[in-house]
């Protein structure tokens, strides 16, 4: 008998610990509602706990959770139009912003979610992997099933009309 | 904003941290846990748990399902036309069709990529002797599977003295020469399995998901195949006991008509279920469906139309992650009339 050192549940308890919040950030940054980003992570984690059996590596698993929410963002964004359900301002985090300051931040961040809304599919999930996350071109590539010289042109692409959706204050 | 892009990556990722830093999701490890339905267990182990334990756990699982919303899906202890589509059976060779009440569950194991796991078919109750969950177990340790690809991994000449509920616990009294050592040629897995064939197969009977005692020949045994029994066990988690994906109609060797219908469990990956209709090594027909829930065994059912002649049904599931893991898979040998 193999010697493993967790169970799916125990896995399931570690690495959530270590990275639910992440994966749930990585969601909403695809997804845009918080919701949404949590159902997508949580049926991400019941999948890799059926599927531990095969994946029995931390290391692995991560890469499967990482994988599994990108497509389910992607599916739910395509299936539910979740995007245009939402209202686009009321629901960064949920937070209500009490001073100015603070409205400005808000404000801030909603014109980037909004501004990642704006770009194809790709383009957004290659961001997301690359710079909130920090994986690497190769890593991506695995991630998103596509070749690295496409990870490259998707994030060259996408940062500049991040970059310009952003700075034209339309 | 001018200053904003002077060191692109950087900036890039201080923009996209900063976006959702604010983004605290509320707890969702319980939620997953309703899901995953687990006592905590380590995969392919006998599960040791005191009677209180059990009590928790088997509230844990109603739980769970009532949550899921499904029908008695990781189920293995559910008779099966409740938690099957309702779908035609024309299978007319089919030994118990799924509609009738009194067919025994009887788990048997089979080899898959990930080990032995189970898999359960329906054996008619007519003409044996004694209680059903007796008989359950009895076709389980000692009877003949449908299926050639399927097996009890119990030795030879193992039998049922007695099985009865006494309190929240199943009792089940088993005989033969040798049962309290892992004979050389089994695996601990094999043991493990061997064990939880039992406890499905009682559970299923009684619908009921106490915790199993075994006894061999009236004495309470601190091992049975090498596995500790000290304790009553419980159900081994569905995920890492039961086989992914199961047919359960039409069974082995059914005669069908041409078009025909398909139904079973799968537990897989957004709930895709892959299928083939073989001729030899060709394929006459293939298709997809999804089953009704991902990731838990949900029902799945679909229509398949061949002409007449025998074939391999494969049913399995679909290698979501591309990175060359093994499919789960069953098949049956049906006659199309």
């Amino acid at each position: 008998m193999t010697l493993t050192v967790w169970d799916a549940d125990e896995a399931v308890a570690e690495l959530y610990g270590a990275h639910y919040r992440s994966l749930v950030r990585l969601s909403v940054l695809l997804v845009r509602d918080v919701g949404t980003a949590e159902e997508v992570v949580q049926d991400a984690f019941v999948a890799m706990h059926g599927r531990w059996g095969r994946l029995r590596d931390p290391e692995k698993a991560l890469a499967y959770l990482r994988q599994a929410v990108v497509n389910r963002s992607r599916s739910v964004l395509r299936h539910r139009g979740v995007v245009e359900r939402h209202d686009a301002r009321a629901t960064v985090a949920g937070v209500v912003p009490t001073t100015e300051e603070a409205a400005l931040r808000h404000e801030r961040r909603a014109r980037v979610l909004d501004a990642l809304r704006e770009l194809p599919t790709r383009q957004r999930e290659v961001l997301a992997l690359r710079y909130y996350l920090d994986l690497s071109e190769a890593d991506i590539a695995v991630s998103l099933g596509i070749s690295r010289g496409a990870v490259k042109s998707h994030a060259s692409r996408g940062a500049a009309a991040l970059r310009s959706l952003l700075e034209d204050p339309s | 904003m001018t200053d904003r892009f002077r060191s692109p990556d950087d900036d890039l990722r201080e923009l996209l941290d900063d976006a959702v830093t604010d983004v605290q999701p509320r707890e969702g490890l319980s939620a997953i846990r309703a899901r995953t339905e687990a006592p905590t267990v380590r995969p392919l182990r006998p599960w040791l748990l005191g009677a209180s334990a059990a009590v928790v756990a088997t509230a844990a699982t109603v739980a769970a399902v009532t949550l899921s919303g499904s029908p008695a899906p990781h189920a293995g202890p559910a008779v099966p036309p409740s938690s099957s589509p309702p779908v035609p059976s024309p299978s007319v060779s089919s030994p118990v069709t799924a509609a009738a009440g009194g067919a025994l569950p009887v788990y048997y194991s089979g080899d898959t990529t990930q080990g032995p796991r189970l898999f359960r078919e329906f054996h008619a109750a007519v003409g044996g002797t004694g209680d059903r969950a007796a008989r359950s177990v009895e076709e389980s340790v000692a009877g003949t599977p449908l299926d050639p690809d399927y097996a009890t991994l119990w030795p030879a000449g193992t039998h049922v003295n007695h099985v009865e509920r006494s309190g929240g616990t199943i009792v089940v009294d088993l005989g033969s020469a040798s049962l309290h050592d892992r004979p050389a040629s089994m695996t601990a897995a094999q043991a493990g399995v061997a064990l939880q064939q039992v406890v499905y197969s009682v559970q299923a009977a009684y619908q009921q998901r106490a915790p199993v005692r075994f006894l061999l020949d009236g004495q309470v045994t601190d091992q049975v195949l090498g596995e500790p029994t000290s304790e009553p066990l419980a159900q081994g988690d569905a995920a890492s006991t039961l086989a992914q994906v199961w047919v359960i109609d039409p069974s082995q060797g059914a005669r069908v008509a041409s078009g025909f219908a398909v139904s079973g469990l799968a537990a897989s990956f957004e709930a895709n279920v892959q299928w083939e209709l073989l001729q030899g090594s060709t394929v006459v027909r293939h298709g997809h469906t999804t089953a009704a829930q991902c990731c838990v065994m949900a029902p799945y059912s679909f229509t398949v139309s061949a002409p007449p002649g025998t074939y391999t049904l494969v049913v399995h599931d679909e290698d979501a992650s591309g990175a060359g893991h093994p499919a789960w898979q069953d098949t049956k040998t049906v006659t199309v009339r």
